[in-house]
């Protein structure tokens, strides 16, 4: 379960004449329990892609897919943890996490046994009672993950998730959302503009061009992953020091840097 | 440190109450006669407790005061706040209901004082109608902003989580919005007692208002401030109590910690 597709998806803001195209013709095939990581330059239109995703966006032509189903509307099958977190900030962080599973109906006795469990995963438990204010940025996005991952989606829509957390806090949880991927897979589209963290996250790397955004080229990490065993070391850092690690990272860059040449020219 | 400032506050009014002799009797710099002086005072506080004045007590004219308060607020913040929250979240129910409320709303609820006494008589009814005029403005407006200034990904996030209408509402857009429905409550609160003074003022047979009025005529400067510090207290009394609640109810937020 989870299989995301792009067919031919294009989106126009404002009026469909007059307005501006953000995403023209984008094509992306997503398997079942990949996790593909879309980087970019800011503003071509990435974000606008999970958005459509998660149903929070509609096409202005061509198809989005989950599970060869046509988005229509948001759903828990498709969990999206924000930039910002957006946590509710009056509940409690055992309350935000049970808020889902409240909806879906879960049976009190299954729902503690669930929370319970993915507080453990992310190491939540002595933070349970707190509010979100009384947590650090890491602690409320370990949160906010929680809140996706007790759901059981087919899909994790990541947009920019570490995106506003400072570098030691960052890179603690990339490494945990590697354990996590390892634990319980998951069908992950990843939105970052950070190279390094979507070759170390990432199974496929899909780089977009600068507005009217569309899928240049995709790159395939996870061959040189598991021929050169990145998951053998337990450091990011040892990962990004290796010569294959470097290679893919400096062959995105370059990509990615023909657009921002594009744009300044 | 709750405590310290609570001594400080005390000790601040000790001090108005010395300079308020210093001004009356031991400098003699307020001529007698234009304020009264403490013991003035004390004494028409005594007269009006013990033997009554403008008709009642001055608990009974208190208590009338501060039960049409109550009754006022809770009837103004019941209908006020559920309307700026469909106006906050129903865009329809916006463009229908704001252009009116936009052009009632400027009226100053003390114009409504004569409309009300012809309709309703110098009973309670009409008092209760102006107060509601002038607190229901505040709560309309601040839970309308409220839900306007909603983030989106908080929305989002419980949409994306399949909650229902319902729990939508009680369990994100009102909390959210909460911090800016208790401004409009504190606003609203401030209005109805400045609105309950008019319209006693006016025309009324019991109530605070109504003691400064009779106390004017009578020219009486003590019992008026008498009637003047009742006010002050009881509204720093309503006020402590509706602080007390949304420090209850905010207790998640970083406004209600302090």
């Amino acid at each position: 379960m989870g299989a995301i597709r792009f067919d031919n998806v294009g989106k126009v803001f404002g009026r469909a004449n007059s307005g501006f195209a953000a995403l023209e013709a984008v094509d992306l095939d997503i398997r079942e329990r990949e996790f593909v990581a879309i980087v970019g330059p800011s503003g071509c239109g990435k974000t606008t892609c999970l958005r459509m995703v998660a149903g929070f966006e509609s096409v202005s032509s061509g198809r989005v897919l989950v599970n060869d189903r046509v988005v229509k509307a948001p759903g828990s099958d498709r969990a999206v943890v924000f930039q910002q977190f957006a946590l509710f900030p009056w509940k409690t962080v055992r309350q935000n996490i049970e808020f889902g599973l409240r909806n879906k109906r879960t049976p009190r006795d299954e729902r503690n046994e669930l929370v319970d469990d993915v507080l453990k995963l992310m190491t939540l438990e002595s933070h349970r009672d707190a509010y979100p204010h009384q947590l650090s940025g890491g602690m409320q996005q370990r949160v906010a993950i929680a809140r996706a991952y007790v759901l059981d989606p087919d899909v994790l829509l990541m947009d920019e998730p570490f995106g506003a957390l400072d570098a030691q806090t960052r890179v603690v949880m990339q490494e945990e959302l590697v354990r996590l991927a390892r634990i319980n897979p998951r069908t992950v589209l990843f939105i970052t503009h950070a190279v390094e963290e979507a070759v170390y996250l990432a199974d496929r790397v899909a780089i977009m061009s600068r507005r009217p955004g569309t899928i240049k080229e995709v790159i395939d990490v996870k061959t040189v992953r598991t021929s050169e065993d990145w998951d053998g070391f337990e450091k990011i850092e040892d990962v990004m020091d290796l010569e294959s690690f470097v290679h893919l990272r400096t062959r995105i860059w370059k990509s990615l840097r023909e657009e921002k040449v594009a744009v300044d020219g | 440190m709750r405590n310290r400032k609570a001594m400080v506050g005390l000790g601040a009014i000790a001090g108005v109450v010395l300079l308020w002799f210093a001004l009356t009797r031991w400098f003699g710099i307020i001529p007698i006669g234009r304020f009264p002086t403490p013991g003035e005072f004390w004494d028409a506080l005594k007269q009006i407790e013990l033997r009554g004045f403008a008709g009642s007590r001055l608990h009974a004219h208190a208590l009338h005061s501060l039960r049409l308060i109550v009754i006022s607020f809770l009837v103004a913040v019941a209908t006020g706040i559920p309307l700026g929250l469909l106006m906050g979240w129903n865009r329809r129910a916006e463009a229908l209901i704001n252009p009116v409320f936009m052009l009632i709303r400027p009226i100053p609820p003390l114009a409504w004082i004569p409309l009300a006494i012809l309709w309703l008589g110098l009973g309670d009814a009409a008092k209760v109608m102006v107060i509601w005029f002038a607190a229901f403005v505040p709560s309309v407006i601040n839970a309308h902003a409220g839900v306007r200034n909603i983030d989106r990904s908080m929305i989002e996030a419980a949409r994306m989580m399949g909650t229902p209408p319902h729990r939508l509402v009680m369990e994100v857009i009102v909390p959210a919005a909460m911090p800016m429905i208790f401004t409009g409550l504190r606003l609203s609160l401030q209005a109805s007692w400045t609105t309950l003074v008019a319209a006693e003022l006016v025309g009324a047979l019991v109530g605070v208002g109504f003691v400064l009025n009779v106390a004017q005529q009578d020219i009486f400067p003590a019992m008026i401030l008498v009637g003047m510090l009742t006010v002050g207290v009881l509204g720093w009394f309503t006020t402590y109590v509706l602080g007390l609640v949304e420090r209850r109810v905010l207790a998640w937020s970083v406004q209600g910690r302090a």
